[in-house]
């Protein structure tokens, strides 16, 4: 059923209304903190009250301009879309929380608390995309918008890390717009309401090309190797902006590109005909494991968060390359298990940095007695990343597992394995430093930081235990997920 | 109604006379006069655009002679970017004000005006001009004033490149007027319309192709198409930032706008190699788009970069006319209209940077992003646009474009035209990231205010017209949609 | 050899055509390329007046005693037009030079260089 409903340019509109709101207020600081709270909480409001009608398959559509001529800025909520705008609306509140904390004393605040709002609002506008053009200038809208928070301290480093993710990225927006054109020449549609609009019988190297075009271009923010060279770079920037890139908003983008491109623009069917996507798992499953292994030798905690971003994503893009429902139910999920087990993650590099200034993975032993709190949700965020039951990461594994199963694909579930030792192998030893050996050279004032940080921080970590115990609690994320899966494998032919 | 055709023309004209008469008793009037002038053609185009909505091309006989014999002026889509031309210069000329009594001396303002409305008038003349010997006086008005515009603000660099700019732009003119004479000789008609239907009579081909070449070639130097661009970066980085808005945005625009008309006169010959001719423009063309793009990446002047960015545009342009499907000179129509408001955008933002700091290298303009919001932002806007970032204005066009080269079966110019896109992007990344995140160099950065009003206004009208000539693009596709049809179904 | 002959005249403008470009060309003084200029623009204009040219016409002026064949008027017309255009031109261009020598001291191209 599909209904015209303004609420999914409203969610867009808010944060973006929000954004030119704190451009003009200046300089007030409580104006602004009220604002971009206000918002997010605002825009949270707005997509939950969409949620009960996409939970019973209620599909909410609403064009905008018509630009151009008979293809339009379109906005369409469909299971998926509402998936991701939650996921990324919900952690938008926490991260904003967050941010107001983190960026007390530093300067520039007009500046980012602008941009920020203006991500998050071209995030939800992929989300809602009805058509891969207004996918497109929203991808590329998020792109510019990062930039200025990437190089927020104006840092010769800071700069160099935001020029290589501008070339990866831009240049990934490039080829997509190649793509996206090939796109429109061989279906005469953009749009994304059906699986699949590439007609079967066009030229094989065309469909190749628009295959490899679109992969690669959405694989650059989805951090596929060899194509993940800015993330680890941008791990520069303020820690905020390194939840936004890492779990809300960028890479996310990314990943949810492919899921498009994989089940609206080709189609399982027409992939599955064709073949393509089993060197898309060769690469995400070789990314899986190269992402672990370059992470274990990070010593910087955010460079390593940065190489295990690299090796989660790629969970996604494999689940989606496996073209089998359950897998795809896998890769879905994961977009929130890994978004909140990581953003966990960052809001604790972020406070211990703020608390102690330690950014190393050798300076954090004992800091477990001094900052219990904290190093608990990292704990818990690292039980997920490993897979252990009752935990959101290993809700994923299962279903990928099963996946792969499905698709008589059994080295996958070896892979599950390898991988999950990996990740035990980097995120234990922290674990193990953080509380079983005695803190050295912090000075005694040392305390948890501030509760503006440590409360999102805790409350990522407290949904990183929902997501994997309410798998079969209807309304749940979970839920919604498998909404989305029943359109993406219902079209496929009732299977 | 139907006199509102000449007198869109004439008014300026007159105008562009009378003003240094009156300037010279009152110099403060010569804006005002020009302004009036200007608000008027853009009153007259709009009406005029309207009825060509209604009711498809019209055309008006002067002195009451019908065509083929009379002068015919004829108001279809091309000749609908004479709304544009006079709102851009109606932008310039408010804008001119403040920056105009700094950059220019006294006692030449109201030649300046005077140069102006001239130009306009020769822009308006020239895109609604019914047969090829009006075409060739419009152009030579608008060359002259323009040859004369460069060097108004003084100094020996702009009257150097004023000169390579008269001696590039005379060449053009002979050759258009020869090649005009070749036609006149072949038909004995100079009606353009007329002349098509002649020419399908004429038998021999060798004298067609001549003139063909000959149009082309002159069109093309007008347009500082690559290979003989060389007189654009000089004379549009030379000139007052006003008047380069109006060479880069408006001028190399007449070059192609008679491109596209001389090309529709060919269209309907047969036994001319036209495949080959459009082979040639589109080669020329994405040639065009690496190399501007690749020189404006290695300036540190701002305003040679903006110089070399219109010939990387022209080169999109010309991409689009040379691949001749629908699709494609959707794409060249569009950004013809949207390259113009784009660049003037920039020209005038950045010209309002320069005007009030004095400086105009990327070094040392870092940081002037806090000091002067509004301006950076409309350089930010037009960067985006021109970069073809969507919704913007600029994305348009070139999603047409390359839409054409798929039809056209020639994906490597799709893949050509993006390359350019990313390169453009680079180097206006370059200027955001001076403005923004570079500390100033020097102290004086600290004491610089933002431009007056009447200098920021028209810039903030130019970069909203930037986004929502994007989101509301089926307008202009609409206007260009039968002009690309009888040309792509000719051809 | 017939054809050739006839079109004399058509060769000889190619030649001063090219005779314009070479100067436009190849000399440096911006004086002597202002004259190249004009002579292509003589060679131009003299080719478009004799394309008027009828075999056994009269001048167009129609005055009641002349009848029959008269030249086409409409090319002298047009280069009527044409000279008063380069004409501005070249009062402009020679404005321009006494402007460059003023500022800069010569008019020599390759002078110049080292000063723009």
């Amino acid at each position: 059923m599909e209904v015209i409903d303004s609420r999914i340019v409203l969610a867009p509109a808010i944060s973006l209304a929000c954004a030119l709101l704190i451009f003009l207020s200046g300089g007030h600081a409580a104006w602004r903190a009220t604002l971009a709270l206000g918002a997010a909480a605002l825009k949270f409001a707005v997509i939950l009250s969409l949620l009960p009608g996409s939970l019973q398959g209620t599909v909410y559509a609403y064009t905008l301009f018509d630009f151009p001529p008979g293809i339009g800025i379109a906005f369409r909520a469909d299971a998926l879309g509402m998936f991701f705008a939650l996921v990324s609306s919900t952690l938008w509140v926490l991260t904003t929380v967050y941010a107001i904390g983190y960026m007390k004393d530093r300067r520039q605040k007009l500046r980012f608390f602008g941009f920020f709002s203006l991500c998050i609002s071209t995030t939800v506008g992929i989300a809602f995309a009805e058509n891969l053009l207004t996918l497109l200038l929203c991808y590329e809208a998020l792109t510019v918008c990062t930039y200025p928070l990437l190089v927020h301290d104006e840092t010769p480093e800071a700069l160099r890390a935001g020029r290589k993710y501008l070339v990866y990225t831009l240049a990934g927006g490039a080829l997509i717009l190649f793509g996206v054109v090939m796109v429109q020449h061989l279906a005469g549609t953009l749009s994304l309401s059906h699986a699949g609009i590439l007609p079967a019988d066009a030229p094989r190297p065309m469909l190749l090309a628009v295959f490899c075009a679109l992969v690669a271009g959405f694989g650059v923010k989805a951090a596929v190797m060899p194509l993940h060279g800015w993330l680890p770079s941008a791990m520069v920037a303020p820690t905020p902006v390194s939840a936004l890139l890492h779990a809300v908003a960028v890479v996310k983008a990314g990943v949810f590109g492919l899921l498009r491109v994989i089940y609206n623009v080709f189609g399982v069917e027409l992939l599955a005909m064709l073949g393509y996507a089993a060197w898309l798992a060769a690469l995400a499953a070789f990314t899986i494991v190269a992402g672990s292994l370059m992470a274990m030798a990070q010593d910087n905690l955010k460079r390593r968060l940065a190489y295990s971003t690299v090796s989660q994503l790629s969970y996604i893009v494999l689940a989606a390359a496996l073209l089998t429902p359950l897998a795809a139910l896998a890769a879905i999920a994961h977009i929130a298990n890994q978004a909140f087990a990581k953003i966990t993650m960052f809001f604790v590099a972020g406070a211990v940095e703020q608390a102690t200034g330690r950014r190393h993975v050798h300076e954090l032993a004992g800091m477990g007695r001094v900052m219990p709190w904290t190093m608990g949700a990292f704990t818990v965020a690292s039980l997920s990343f490993i897979g252990v039951p009752l935990f959101a990461g290993f809700v994923t594994k299962w279903y990928l597992s099963l996946g792969a199963l499905q698709a008589e694909a059994w080295w996958f579930v070896l892979l599950m394995i390898v991988s999950a030792l990996l990740n035990a192998a980097y995120w234990l030893p922290i674990v193990y430093l953080a509380w079983f050996r005695a803190p050295r050279g912090l000075p005694a004032r040392v305390r948890e930081a501030g509760w503006l940080l440590l409360a999102p921080t805790l409350a990522a970590a407290a949904y990183v235990v929902l997501l994997g115990v309410t798998t079969r609690v209807p309304g749940m994320p979970f839920s919604l997920a498998e909404a989305a899966v029943n359109f993406v494998s219902g079209t496929r032919g009732g299977g | 109604m139907s006199a509102w055709l000449p007198l869109a023309a004439c008014v300026p004209l007159v105008a562009g006379a009378l003003v240094p008469a009156v300037g010279r008793r009152r110099p403060q009037l010569a804006q005002g006069c020009a302004l009036a002038a200007s608000g008027w053609t853009v009153l007259a185009t709009a009406r005029l655009t309207r009825r060509l909505f209604m009711e498809g091309p019209f055309s008006y006989a002067m002195g009451g002679w019908a065509a083929p014999w009379g002068i015919e002026l004829r108001f279809d889509a091309w000749s609908a970017a004479s709304l544009f031309i006079a709102l851009i210069m109606l932008a310039v000329l408010v804008y001119s004000g403040p920056y105009a009594r700094a950059a220019i001396e006294p006692r030449r303002l109201p030649w300046y005006y005077s140069l102006l409305l001239l130009n306009l008038g020769g822009m308006v003349g020239f895109a609604c001009a019914g047969d090829l010997f009006n075409l060739f006086v419009f152009m030579e008005l608008v060359s002259v004033s323009s040859y004369a515009l460069v060097a108004v603000g003084g100094g020996r660099i702009a009257a150097l490149a004023a000169f390579k700019y008269l001696l590039a732009g005379a060449v053009s003119s002979v050759l258009v007027l020869f090649s005009v004479g070749v036609l006149h000789a072949l038909t004995g008609s100079l009606n353009m319309a007329d002349v098509a239907l002649r020419l399908a009579a004429v038998e021999s081909r060798g004298p067609v192709v001549l003139a063909l070449a000959g149009l082309s070639a002159g069109f093309m130097l007008k347009a500082a198409l690559f290979p003989v661009h060389l007189w654009l970066p000089d004379a549009h980085a030379a000139a007052p930032c006003p008047v380069s808005a109006v060479l880069s945005g408006l001028v190399v625009k007449v070059g192609i706008i008679g491109l596209l008309r001389t090309n529709a006169v060919f269209a309907g010959v047969d036994g001319l190699p036209m495949a080959a001719f459009g082979q040639v423009l589109a080669w020329l063309g994405a040639l065009a788009i690496v190399a501007g793009a690749l020189f404006a990446l290695f300036q540190q002047d701002i305003k040679l970069m903006l110089a070399y960015s219109t010939v990387s545009n022209i080169g999109y342009i010309v991409l689009g006319l040379g691949l001749a499907n629908h699709a494609a000179l959707t794409g060249a129509g569009i950004h013809v209209l949207n390259h113009a408001i784009i660049k003037a955008t920039l020209f005038l933002a950045v010209g309002a940077i320069i005007h009030q700091t004095g400086s105009r290298t990327l070094r040392e303009l870092r940081g002037v992003g806090r000091m002067m919001p509004w301006s950076a932002l409309a350089v930010s806007i037009g960067a985006l646009s021109v970069a073809g970032l969507p919704p913007t204005a600029g994305f348009l066009g070139k999603w047409y474009i390359a839409l054409g080269a798929f039809a056209a079966g020639q994906p490597g110019f799709a893949a050509v035209l993006l390359l350019g896109a990313l390169l453009i992007f680079a180097y206006y990344i370059r200027i955001l990231n001076a403005f923004y995140f570079r500390a100033p160099v020097d102290d004086n950065m600290r004491s610089v205010h933002e431009a007056p009003l009447p200098m920021l206004l028209p810039v903030l009208f130019l970069a909203a017209l930037c986004i929502l000539g994007g989101l509301f693009g089926r307008w202009p596709v609409a206007l260009v949609a039968p002009a690309v049809e009888r040309l792509a179904g000719g051809g | 050899m017939g054809a050739a002959l006839q079109n004399l005249d058509y060769f000889a403008f190619v030649i001063l055509f090219c005779i314009g470009l070479h100067t436009l060309v190849a000399r440096p003084n911006l004086l002597k390329k202002l004259l190249g200029l004009n002579i292509m623009e003589t060679a131009v204009f003299a080719f478009i007046v004799t394309s008027g040219m009828v075999d056994g016409g009269a001048a167009p002026i129609v005055d009641g005693t002349v009848t029959g064949p008269f030249a086409s008027p409409l090319p002298q017309a047009l280069i009527l037009t044409g000279i008063v255009v380069a004409v501005s031109i070249s009062a402009l261009a020679l404005a321009l030079i006494i402007e460059i020598y003023r500022q800069c001291g010569t008019i020599e191209a390759d002078e110049l260089k080292g000063v723009g």
